[in-house]
């Protein structure tokens, strides 16, 4: 396996198609298990910002880093200390985090599935608890980023090396065609995130224990004047949209996983009640 | 004179006879209470070089030349390998040496479970075995994999016979109930999940096997591994100086062991076979799971008539029913109790022993139903226990060589009483409450088990066996027991363990057995020492022996008159002192026990199905505590293994071709120290008179054993909602929250005419 590791934006352009590496906390495992048939990892260490400056987030900032800094809304500190552990975090960078893959175990093992290029979802017949309530005909994986959930709620925006985009355009169901859940082009880097300072913000998740878990059901609020904008992570195959709790009757739960829609009632409930 | 007596043994409720050696004249007990040294918190002798990283587990060792094994394991459940072929693996860059069925009879072609050991490679690294094996030309034959353990009963499909118990006449005694109450229990398999995997390092020195392996029982690592290889018990050598946990899933060599002599006798190199943590998440045993079918009549005063259990359990494609049913057959005074339990051969990975188990498993299963009972009988679920206690044991109709059990119940009262303070603290959708749920267990351990004592004229002693302590710190216990018996400080007192070729043969550290078992041979040993430096004493300062004792470090003259023991032990030179010691047989006729009691102090977020662990009380009665600072780690090691029993720990397997989903920490959740409550340990000791010189019993396994059952209670005490299968996951909380709510509707509501 090759390592490049480009120091400007030029050579990364140059750099050809490879593997993304940063805080290495979901590649590392990834090739290990050599989930991913890869020749070239691209260290993007050197060109990726890092750092908080006012609304403007570097994608190469740990959630570490963002967890306690002042600047970042309740609801994105909030998610980042609830992800992961604190070795991970301080590993893990915001960008990496919001292009981290799958928790499915069906996935995690290299079955034949739906996203690894196969013709179905073996969770859907198979253990489901853990996946998802929403858009989960083609597959029922789940969408395990915390962050990328309040990023939503927060309605940011997400600077590339090719372009601008909203968190919400950066996600994407993937298709027969595509399995992709990121809309991004093989070479292109999130470089920064813009977000956006609402009144007030909140996230919170339901997990196996106490700590150290995926989102069984994450959901964050932000409340920019009268409009309140709702994410949620851990119930469809990418980070989740809702107006209000009213969108949950439209949720298409799996035999064993209907218990995900009665804890985002309530979780949401609580966050519209705390953003005010 | 050394007396060959016929004695009783039991490990875990199965008794056997066995002849044992034991001396002349048996030690006294010392009296109850703290010691000197015995009874008092002491710190790990061993903790520092634990934590500093120098103690050398059997992950640690590097022996010159090592090979490193990779084993071929079936991805199937349950099929036939059509066709194997090395050659292109064994031409693999690095490899020495490939093992297929046809080389050793732990390799099969046959696997009934996913991560049955095919083939190995033995490799310079553990990396060029495991590339090697992707060129082995294997070609399967997939099988339909059976699963579910209520279809295998139904097939025929057992591990061996159902074990039927009856007592007394059920039907009678349902007939004379007021109340009937009849449920549905489940517990999940868990996984051992010890820090370090199941492992062997084997080299040999001409014919002479030494295997470092981490393990629960030395001698039984020599004696199976011996057997195994057709080789005199005493060519083969066992090591484990430190051992990284092992919670009753190292009891036997495994097939490690087997393929790492093997391949080290091909090669002429010492080999490691250490397993990764997914393939001990596949192979190395579990906690099987079950499915419990209750019946309990009482009359009106709670007073048990009959008590009816079936017991399914998914023991896997080896291993053995765990002991589901033994606490409805122990635990109470209930004449009627009718009992069978079925083990399921399925297509998963075989059981193992699991910190007690079946006793975990049917302790959820039957203090949940105790706590239904009360319910119904609306009796204080404490008072019900307290009806119910037995004062002797109904199966094998003996006495018990001493029970406290009420006194554990005495000493949980203060805790259980404020049932209404804590339900006071329920605030929107959180609702406090409170559960209880009682203990009975083994832990009487039981010879033979030998130690050596070594004096030097420095003063010093050297306690010599070759048991293991597999981190419970009974290291520490045998240093306080030496030392207390021979006066002197601690630090002066060594244990050397952990080599079956240094020293005395030992007990296995499974079944709460090790400071029962050790202990009393220890101090027999150190007594043996004692006496001889005593004598030697009356004859330096002309003095009786009767008025002489040892005490802080000195000889002490009753009529005045005290020496330091280097003075007595400096006449020596290089003459040594040796004293050995034997563990004497258990009292015949009785019954040796465990005891306790856990009362939880639980939180239910009834809207999203969160529970909060506030307080675990254990109150255990295990006879004589030797080191109360080690005894409290134990029990709060037993409790948070508990509590990821209750909540986080599953062993998910895919329901269409038995594939285990999780086999890594991301996905199989143990719990992390932010999931640990508060734990208050609340030990008994009081000596078993009966019990050894020191009436100690076991207590590794005790605290483990109603930690799920009291939290359940505690959820029902919060909530009414009645949760019957465990994990308590959040799903499983929502829908009893659901079950409970719809019982309370349907109970207002008008009834239909």
């Amino acid at each position: 396996m090759k390592l490049l590791q480009p120091s400007s934006l030029e050579e990364l352009d140059a750099a050809g198609p490879g593997l993304l590496l940063a805080g290495g906390t979901d590649v590392v495992p990834i090739l290990r298990n050599k989930l991913i048939d890869v020749d070239t990892l691209v260290d993007i260490r050197a060109v990726v910002p890092r750092g908080v400056d006012g609304t403007r987030i570097g994608a190469g900032t740990t959630l570490a880093e963002l967890e306690v800094d002042p600047q970042i809304p309740a609801a994105l500190r909030e998610a980042c200390a609830s992800a992961a552990s604190p070795q991970l975090r301080a590993m893990g960078t915001i960008g990496g985090n919001l292009r981290q893959a799958t928790r499915c175990w069906y996935w995690r093992m290299h079955y034949p599935c739906f996203l690894h290029g196969g013709d179905r979802c073996y969770a859907q017949t198979g253990v489901h608890r853990e996946h998802s309530v929403f858009a989960n005909d083609r597959t029922a994986s789940a969408h395990p980023s915390d962050p990328a959930a309040a990023l939503l709620a927060l309605n940011a925006r997400v600077r590339t090396n090719r372009r601008e985009l909203s968190i919400s355009e950066l996600y994407r169901l993937p298709t027969n065609d595509n399995r992709d859940v990121v809309a991004l082009d093989y070479d292109e880097v999130i470089l920064d995130l813009e977000v956006p300072t609402p009144e007030a913000s909140t996230y919170l998740k339901a997990m196996d224990r106490q700590k150290y878990a995926f989102a069984l059901v994450g959901v964050a609020a932000a409340r920019f004047g009268t409009d309140v904008r709702l994410g949620l992570s851990g119930v469809a195959p990418i980070p989740w949209a809702l107006d209000s709790a009213a969108g949950l009757d439209d949720a298409t739960p799996l035999p064993d996983n209907a218990y995900k829609i009665q804890i985002a009632r309530a979780l949401i409930e609580r966050a519209l009640e705390a953003v005010g | 004179m050394a007396r060959l007596i016929r004695t009783e043994k039991e490990v875990e409720g199965n008794y056997t006879e066995q002849w044992i050696v034991v001396d002349e004249d048996p030690v006294a007990q010392w009296p109850s209470g703290p010691l000197e040294i015995v009874g008092r918190p002491l710190a790990r002798v061993d903790g520092a070089e634990r934590a500093r990283g120098e103690a050398v587990y059997t992950a640690d060792l590097q022996l010159p030349g090592m090979l490193h094994v990779a084993v071929l394991r079936s991805p199937h459940a349950h099929a036939r390998v059509t066709q194997l072929d090395l050659a292109r693996a064994s031409e693999a860059p690095g490899v020495r040496a490939v093992l297929t069925p046809d080389d050793l009879d732990v390799l099969t072609r046959e696997p009934g479970y996913p991560g049955a050991a095919i083939a190995a490679v033995a490799a310079d690294t553990y990396d060029l075995a495991a590339e090697a094996l992707e060129l082995a030309d294997i070609e399967w034959e997939v099988l339909q994999p059976l699963l579910d353990p209520d279809e295998a009963v139904q097939q025929g499909s057992l591990i061996d016979e159902p074990e039927r118990y009856d007592r007394g006449n059920v039907e009678q005694g349902f007939a004379e109930a007021d109340v009937v109450v009849e449920t549905e229990y489940r517990t999940q398999t868990v996984l051992h999940n010890s820090m370090e995997t199941h492992q062997s390092v084997c080299q040999w020195e001409g014919d002479l096997l030494n295997v470092y392996t981490s393990t629960q029982y030395i001698w039984g690592v020599r004696a199976e591994t011996a057997a195994k290889l057709g080789l005199p018990e005493d060519k083969v050598r066992v090591v484990c100086h430190y051992m990284g946990g092992g919670f009753g899933a190292k009891n036997h060599p495994g097939e490690y062991t087997f393929i790492a002599a093997e391949l080290a006798k091909r090669t002429g190199r010492p080999v490691r076979c250490a397993l990764t943590r997914r393939e001990e998440n596949l192979t190395t045993g579990n906690r099987h799971a079950t499915i419990q079918r209750l019946k309990v009549g009482a009359k009106a005063d709670g007073t048990l008539t009959a008590l009816v259990g079936d017991f399914v359990m998914a023991v896997g494609w080896r291993g053995f029913k765990s002991w589901t049913a033994g606490p409805m057959k122990m635990l109470y005074h209930c004449p009627n109790v009718s009992t069978v339990e079925y083990g399921a051969k399925v297509n998963t990975g075989p059981n193992a022993a699991f910190r007690a188990p079946g006793f975990v498993e049917g302790t959820f299963g039957l203090e949940c139903l105790l706590d239904e009972l009360a319910a119904k009988l609306e009796i204080d679920p404490l008072e019900l226990r307290r009806r119910n206690h037995s004062d002797s044991d109904l199966v094998d109709d003996r006495p018990y060589s001493s029970k406290n059990l009420i006194e554990c119940y005495r000493r949980a009262e203060p805790h259980w009483e404020k049932r209404d303070e804590v339900r006071a603290r329920s605030n929107g959708p959180w609702k406090h409450g409170i559960g209880m749920a009682s203990q009975i267990w083994f832990g009487a351990g039981g010879p033979p088990s030998y130690a050596w004592v070594r004096v030097g004229s420095d003063g010093r002693a050297l306690v010599v066996t070759a048991m293991q302590d597999i981190g419970t710190g009974t290291k520490t216990a045998m240093a306080q027991i030496a030392a207390e018996e021979l006066g002197l400080p601690v630090d002066r007192v060594q244990v050397s363990i952990g080599d079956s070729a240094r020293g005395p043969y030992a007990a296995i550290s499974a079944g709460s057995s090790t400071t029962p078992s050790m202990g009393p041979a220890v101090r027999a040993a150190a007594h043996d020492a004692a006496r001889q430096i005593i004598e030697i004493a009356a004859q330096r300062y002309h003095k009786e022996e009767r008025v002489l004792s040892l005490k802080g470090g000195n000889v002490v003259s009753a009529d005045g008159g005290s020496w330091p023991i280097e003075e007595v032990t400096g006449l020596l030179d290089d003459a040594q002192i040796l004293g050995k010691g034997a563990r004497g047989p258990n009292p015949t006729g009785m019954r040796v026990l465990t005891f306790g009691v856990q009362v939880a102090e639980v939180a239910v977020d009834v809207e999203t199905g969160e529970v909060r662990v506030d307080k675990i009380v254990a109150v255990h009665d295990v006879g004589r505590v030797i080191n109360p600072l080690g005894a409290s780690s134990q029990v709060e090691g037993g409790v948070i293994q508990g509590l990821g029993h209750t909540f986080s720990e599953d062993r998910l397997l895919d329901p269409n071709t038995g594939a285990v989903l999780n086999q890594t920490l991301d996905a199989y959740k143990m719990p992390t120290i932010a999931d640990v409550p508060e734990i208050v340990t609340d030990l008994i000791d009081v000596p078993d008179e009966h019990l050894t010189n020191l009436g100690s019993k076991g207590l590794g396994e005790p605290p483990i054993i109603p930690t799920s059952a009291a939290v359940a209670n505690a959820i029902r005490d919060a909530t009414g909602a009645d949760v019957r299968s465990l994990p308590i996951s959040r799903e499983e909380m929502l829908r009893a929250l659901a079950e409970a709510k719809e019982k309370e509707k349907t109970r207002e509501a008008p009834t239909a005419v």
